[in-house]
């Protein structure tokens, strides 16, 4: 980074500090109950606490256990089953267009039927997780797949590749940006339904606490949970964009 | 009918036929599942006393109004920092700090503050709305064709007319595109809201239907969900296509 | 003027023809691409095809490539009917940015005609870089393709072909798209290339000069359907030269020959 984008970042935790600061004073002023809203002094003790002597790691160890469990599995599946509907065209006639209607279907919904089949346990939460996670990257290694450059296709024919050989080395290849990217928006979605999911079940896991927190009406407890989600958040996405930038230098190289 | 459309309707057709079929074979008795043909009459009867009518208005509503309210603060911030660099990379940051909290989180938040009902449920949709329609209104700001803007300039116009009459008709297209995109969150989340812990709406509907043990039901109001979301997203693509025609291909018109 | 197409019969199909065209006809979308075309390439051949927009050139390649399965006649390589592709014959194509993996280096693209072929991954990083080499591109084996000039691509496709150790060699206007300087370069390389392999090669191409420049023998085609409709041979002595060659009197004549064919089927 050159010197003046150096200088603008510096300014602009500035600014966030500001706004810090700027709740600092109004939770000082009391202008906002404090049972509503405790001032980052007390959400940041509140974190202190919860992991030095809380179980606010279990927390987040209960919370990340339940996004990556079901994000795998679906990176699995979806990429398998992906892989199988783009590769032929008269798959994706037939099934496609089913994908496209249960698009936009909200992925929650589907949390009542996962209880009633397996009532209000880890096996559901990570159904839900699962099943949720799935589309992002199953559509994603769909379009990928369908999306290969026919002309390489001529060159596997003309090089007389076995099948795998040309899955794996030709079509999983040409697929991976839209994979990965897939896989990314899938983390996000991987967090969303754990949270719901440990609301709803009473997991283990963030979402339980910061639930708990509420209804005692602790407020620090329940900001400094918030925020840890959010860091969560934060932290897996910037993991994946750096795993996608690695693995698609190639990419890169193009600019 | 198209042979692609008659094709697209085989899997589905026969997915149900199967299942219909299965469920009647073997005298399905489950809290979970039912065969299609009660689904359909469960879903005939919520809409005979109204109920799934109500839960729709409900739902419906929520969503609304949590999208127009996240569309306006987002829309706001997104043509403020696409006109102002300077505000722009002051405030990243802190606009990517906040961005990452899944609207989800804040659920507790706002039930603390604003106890159950319609209230706490706008909320969250709101601040889940506004970050797409942020960054997604910045990036069509940003990438006005810079003419119109020095017209502006030479006509000395004012800032809020320049916003009013060239910046937000020129970059329309691709904000409504943000709109749409937002539209189907809002459902998402409002649906989702309502099934963690909020007593209303087509989301509570699925959960007493689930926690009644009437599959049929909770299946029902899954199809209408279902439906709702399908309705919805392809209403907005035509309100697009009509509107913008292909001013708004560039956006991405899907 | 003797300039209307001359209707020779083309070089009957033969057995010791390398690849032969038996009477193919070839209709796809309900349109007659090519119509009873025969014709037979000796081995080591270097045949040169030419012909107006539409005649059917292309599409003669991709049936010799085994991409197309003729709808009359045979096709047969080595006196055997082919029925799909086959590693013993490589096609070069012309859009070689669309034809290279953007996603290995370009040791990686060559290796993948190795690999294909069953080649121990020991003994691969030899041969690459002998490939490499001898298609002049010795020291670029870590480069993205993305990373590599347009000639310096095709002969990147070309080095990849040859790692097929192809009998024959299929060229689809493999220099079209590339300024006038890389593709004379390219088209003494390829030669060089050609007569220590002593591969077969079917060239395709629009340019006339490079037809004669190149070939043993340049047959034009006749379009709507495609079918011969002039055939040279090119006697001109080897190894050719840039200028010298061009220059002889043989290939003015040549050129007047094919010129004034090619003008006649324009109208």
């Amino acid at each position: 980074m050159n010197r003046a984008a150096i200088l603008w970042r510096v300014a602009s935790f500035a600014v966030a500090a500001g706004f810090i600061a700027l709740w600092q004073l109004i939770a000082n002023l009391k202008l906002v109950s404090p049972v509503f809203l405790p001032g980052p002094d007390r959400a940041w003790a509140s974190l202190v606490r919860g992991f030095s002597s809380g179980d606010l790691w279990s927390k987040l160890a209960g919370t990340l256990e339940h996004m990556a469990y079901g994000w795998l599995a679906a990176s699995i599946a979806g990429i398998a089953i992906g892989a199988i509907i783009g590769s032929s065209r008269t798959m994706r006639t037939y099934v496609a267009p089913s994908l496209e209607f249960l698009r936009p279907l909200p992925v929650s919904a589907i949390i009542p039927v996962a209880i009633a089949m397996l009532g209000l346990t880890q096996a559901m939460a990570l159904f839900v997780i699962s099943f949720g996670a799935i589309w992002p990257i199953m559509l994603a290694t769909i379009h990928g797949f369908a999306a290969v450059e026919p002309r390489l296709y001529e060159v596997a024919r003309s090089l007389q590749m076995s099948r795998l050989a040309v899955i794996s080395k030709i079509a999983l290849p040409s697929a991976s940006p839209d994979i990965l990217a897939g896989m990314r928006l899938s983390l996000t979605v991987a967090l969303i339904l754990s949270v719901v999911c440990e609301i709803l079940a009473g997991l283990d896991g963030l979402g339980h606490w910061v639930l708990l927190s509420a209804r005692a009406f602790r407020s620090a407890d329940l900001f400094a949970g918030v925020i840890l989600l959010g860091v969560t958040g934060y932290v897996t996405s910037v993991a994946m964009s750096v795993a996608e930038h690695k693995l698609l230098a190639w990419q890169a190289a193009q600019r | 009918m198209t042979a692609n459309s008659a094709k697209a309707l085989v899997l589905p057709l026969a997915v149900l036929v199967a299942f219909e079929a299965w469920a009647r074979a073997t005298y399905l008795q489950s809290d979970s599942l039912a065969p299609p043909s009660e689904i359909v009459m469960a879903l005939f009867g919520a809409f005979a006393d109204f109920s799934i009518l109500t839960a729709t208005r409900d739902t419906l509503f929520a969503a609304f109004a949590g999208l127009a309210i996240g569309t306006v603060i987002g829309l706001a911030l997104g043509i403020a920092f696409g006109i102002s660099d300077t505000l722009n990379r002051l405030m990243e940051v802190t606009v990517e700090a906040i961005r990452p909290i899944p609207s989800i989180a804040l659920l507790p938040i706002a039930l603390i503050a604003l106890g159950f009902g319609y209230r706490m449920e706008i909320v969250i949709v709101a601040f889940a709305c506004v970050w797409p329609v942020l960054i997604l209104s910045r990036a069509a700001v940003r990438s006005i064709e810079p003419r119109l803007m020095e017209v502006a300039r030479a006509l000395r116009l004012p800032p809020a007319q320049r916003v009013w009459k060239i910046i937000i008709p020129a970059a329309l297209p691709r904000i409504f595109v943000a709109f749409r995109l937002s539209a189907g969150i809002a459902l998402i989340v409002a649906v989702t809201v309502e099934i963690a812990i909020n007593p209303l709406g087509l989301g509570a509907g699925i959960m007493l239907a689930q926690q009644a043990l009437r599959p049929d039901l909770m299946l029902a109001y899954l199809v209408w969900i279902g439906a709702i979301g399908y309705a919805l997203n392809v209403l907005l693509i035509v309100a697009q296509n009509r509107l913008f025609g292909r001013a708004a291909m560039s956006g991405g018109g899907q | 003027m003797a300039s209307a197409a001359k209707r020779l019969e083309a070089v009957p199909a033969t057995t010791t023809a390398q690849i032969a065209f038996d009477g193919v006809t070839l209709v796809l979308g309900g349109k007659t691409i090519i119509e009873n075309l025969s014709l037979g390439v000796r081995p080591g051949e270097f045949l040169c095809i030419v012909g107006a927009s539409g005649c059917g050139k292309t599409t003669a390649l991709r049936l010799a490539a085994g991409l197309y399965q003729p709808t009359g006649g045979r096709v047969n390589f080595d006196g055997q009917p082919m029925r799909e592709p086959r590693r013993e014959i490589a096609i070069v194509f012309q859009d070689y940015g669309k034809a290279l993996l953007p996603w290995r280096t370009a040791a990686g693209n060559v290796s993948l005609a190795l690999e294909a072929g069953g080649m121990p991954s020991a003994e691969r990083p030899a041969r690459i870089e002998e490939l490499l080499r001898t298609v002049g591109l010795p020291g670029h084996t870590g480069k993205y393709p993305s990373e590599m000039s347009g000639g310096m691509q095709q002969r990147l496709q070309i080095a990849r072909c040859l790692a097929q150790e192809p009998k024959t060699l299929l060229m689809d206007e493999p220099f079209g798209a590339l300024d006038a300087m890389t593709r004379q370069g390219l088209q003494d390389e390829v030669l060089s290339l050609v007569a220590a392999s002593g591969a077969t090669v079917i060239f395709v191409t629009h340019d006339l000069d490079e037809a004669i420049y190149l070939g043993d023998r340049v047959i034009g085609l006749l379009p709507h359907p495609g079918r011969i409709g002039i055939e040279l041979q090119v006697n001109l002595p080897r190894p050719r030269d840039q200028l010298s060659t061009r220059e002889h009197p043989e290939f003015l004549r040549l050129r007047r020959q094919l010129f004034d064919f090619i003008k006649a089927t324009e109208q």
